[in-house]
């Protein structure tokens, strides 16, 4: 259990999507000019992550993986397996959330499809790969990117929300001083770098 | 993304004005990066050195191409409730040929690129054209637009990692020109009359490709003021 | 227009023939991946004696590489008490054509370290010098490290080494394998006292004070440091019992 809480922490701040990585720039750019809306595409992010991360384990152990039922190596079809389950998963949420709870629909429906391209998405896939975690920790590293996620995107939005009071040279406005303010903020998660989560 | 549609016509494949017009227009009137902000995490990733950035580029260059091309070759048959999983999957197996591809012939790259190559699937410059393009024009117009988008998006990422390279290391392309010690071709120790320059490490760093980009944009609009946003 | 079963074979058709496409490229390029793998692992070990190489090392090419490889380096398997394992032993455990190239060191750094198998090479210089290469692996700030020593053939004198990593952040952790200068302090370092007690390196912040056995830290990426540090220090005590029976 700690060992899960470690990895959960260690994906939501120091190894954050947004802000370490820098995945997931271009809805976090585009979504993030008012909180509101910055807390509905943030929510749906920790949603598909934790719902995503888990089957493409399964898909790439179980099914591409040497020992999987194929016993043989097919990590070739890894890419069009994983954005198939990503963009089916966010197709298929969409769907239920619609029928079932239509005011969480309105509130995060209009982002899910924007979903499907977050590179935050299929990278948090890709690093699950690479980083070789087991199932449980899989889900644990999902669910932290995506309140990682979250927190960035809420930050930058509640930053531009007031920044649009400032004088800021007309060329800078708006998606310039975004970029200004993201590159600060990711030198403060810098700072985060080699805290040991165990010590928490 | 103001898109002027191309009416199809059943005309030969001529390169007139229009298409001049697609494969320049992306190039600085609307640059995936500055304008349409597209594509983003792996400008910031892959541009720590020129070689890297070039490789990154031509992959895109040609995802964009094929995509677009076979996207608008079978446009009309395409289910419209599948759509995105069709145009993802298209991208998908292009990626994954040119990891295949880079893997075979260009290892070093492969290696330093690792898996900022499969998330090409996601640069949303991609996705974007297929959806804003290729699903309504001929593919002889839908190649000439994903070659345009691609140069315009390779051209901020090769202007980020020359800025990157050469004040982070001091090297262009992995050749050195600035740093103090004698081995490199402008020499900066002490003695020397370029003495001033420490290669700036913060350059190197994800955060400054965050800065850089912002003073791309920023001189950019300052050149062409009607791209300013008014939010 | 479309209807359900109209859509279902247009997926069905599309992903078998992609599916299709992919396997045939994957096939005709496997052989070209294995011997690319092979190659940048091997380019790796050679990099740790690269001053002592008779021709450019930034400039070498893959066939010279295989050549040196072939001609200068004998290659073999230890376990921790210096005992070489017989190449038999190794394909029967599933080491191709049992050389140490083909060891898995990933699943080795995993098993206890008396169990562990630890590949050797034995580089030949063109004037008849013999310098030992070992392994070592270890943890730097996001994930693994890596790196290959060379010693000289007194067995304590560092010839020169070389690092990398899997994911150490650009700029600061990832300059142990990019820092040339950084990678240069190493050469002539030396791992025992004149006693013949171990005391391996030091990777100090804020300077190396000791000569024989301290290198700079590089500024920050301490925790990265830390981790060749630890590295070295702990995986070359395997190598121990091998060296002693070779300084006999």
């Amino acid at each position: 259990m700690g060992e899960l809480v470690n990895i959960f922490i260690k994906s939501a701040f120091i190894e954050n999507l947004a802000l370490s990585y820098f995945l997931g720039m271009c809805s976090y750019l585009a979504v993030s000019k008012t909180v509101k809306t910055a807390v509905g595409l943030g929510l749906a992010v920790i949603f598909v992550l934790a719902i995503t991360m888990p089957i493409n384990w399964v898909i790439n152990v179980w099914l591409l993986g040497e020992n999987g039922i194929f016993q043989t190596d097919l990590t070739f079809l890894r890419f069009i397996l994983f954005i198939a389950v990503i963009a089916s998963m966010v197709q298929l949420v969409e769907m239920v959330v619609e029928k079932y709870s239509p005011s969480l629909y309105n509130s995060l429906g209009i982002f899910l499809p924007l979903i499907t391209v977050n590179c935050a998405i299929l990278g948090g896939s890709l690093f699950m790969v690479s980083k070789e975690y087991n199932f449980s920790e899989s889900v644990a590293f999902g669910i932290g990117g995506g309140f990682g996620w979250f927190l960035a995107i809420v930050a930058i939005a509640a930053i531009r929300e007031k920044i649009k009071y400032s004088a800021v040279p007309p060329a800078l406005r708006g998606l310039g001083m975004a970029f200004l303010l993201t590159g600060l903020m990711g030198m403060a998660f810098m700072g985060l770098m080699g805290i040991d989560p165990a010590a928490f | 993304m103001a898109d002027t549609a191309v009416v199809e016509k059943k005309q030969g494949l001529t390169f007139g004005k229009k298409e001049r017009k697609l494969l320049t227009d992306p190039l600085s009137e609307n640059n995936p990066i500055t304008v349409q902000v597209l594509g983003i995490c792996s400008a910031l990733a892959v541009t720590t050195g020129m070689k890297n950035a070039l490789v990154m580029a031509i992959a895109v260059v040609f995802v964009c191409i094929f995509a677009n091309v076979i996207t608008s070759s079978i446009r009309k048959m395409i289910p419209k409730s599948v759509r995105m999983i069709v145009q993802l999957i298209i991208i998908a197996t292009l990626v994954t040929v040119v990891e295949l591809v880079l893997k075979a012939y260009a290892f070093e790259s492969y290696k330093q690129l690792s898996v900022f190559i499969g998330l090409i699937i996601t640069n949303c410059i991609v996705m974007g054209r297929l959806e804003a393009f290729a699903m309504a024009n001929r593919p002889y117009e839908s190649a000439l637009d994903g070659l345009g988008n691609g140069i315009g998006y390779g051209i901020i990422l090769l202007i980020v990692a020359f800025v990157r390279e050469f004040f982070g290391k001091g090297e262009i392309f992995g050749a050195k020109i600035l740093g103090a010690t004698p081995d490199y071709w402008l020499n900066t120790s002490e003695s020397s009359i370029m003495g001033w320059y420490q290669p700036n490490n913060l350059m190197v760093l994800f955060p400054s490709a965050m800065f850089v980009i912002a003073v791309i944009i920023w001189a950019h609009r300052a050149w062409k003021p009607q791209l300013v946003d008014v939010s | 227009m479309h209807n359900t079963s109209q859509t279902l074979r247009f997926v069905l058709i599309m992903t078998s023939i992609v599916a299709m496409l992919l396997a045939l490229l994957q096939n005709g390029l496997k052989s070209k991946h294995d011997y690319n793998e092979a190659l940048y692992s091997k380019k790796a070990t050679l990099a740790a004696v690269a001053n002592q190489l008779d021709i450019d090392f930034s400039s070498i090419s893959s066939e010279q590489v295989t050549e040196i490889f072939e001609k200068q380096i004998k290659q073999s398997v230890i376990n921790d008490e210096g005992v070489v394992i017989p190449k038999e032993d190794l394909e029967k455990d599933g080491v191709k054509n049992g050389k140490a190239e083909n060891l898995d060191l990933v699943k080795q750094d995993k098993e206890p370290i008396d169990e562990r198998l630890l590949p050797v090479y034995e580089f030949t210089k063109s004037d008849g010098n013999k310098y030992y290469i070992v392994y070592t692996r270890g943890k730097g700030l996001w994930d693994a490290i890596w790196g290959n020593i060379a010693l000289e053939s007194d067995l304590n004198t560092i010839a020169g080494v070389s690092f990398d990593h899997k994911a150490e952040t650009p700029g600061l952790g990832a300059e142990i394998k990019d820092n040339k200068a950084w990678v240069k302090q190493f050469i002539g370092k030396k791992l025992y006292e004149p006693n013949g007690e171990f005391v391996g390196l030091e990777v100090r912040k804020g300077g190396a004070k000791d000569p024989m056995h301290d290198v700079d830290a590089i500024s920050g990426a301490t925790i990265t440091g830390d981790g060749v540090e630890e590295m070295i220090n702990t995986d070359i005590v395997a190598y121990d019992a091998y060296f002693d029976k070779l300084r006999k």
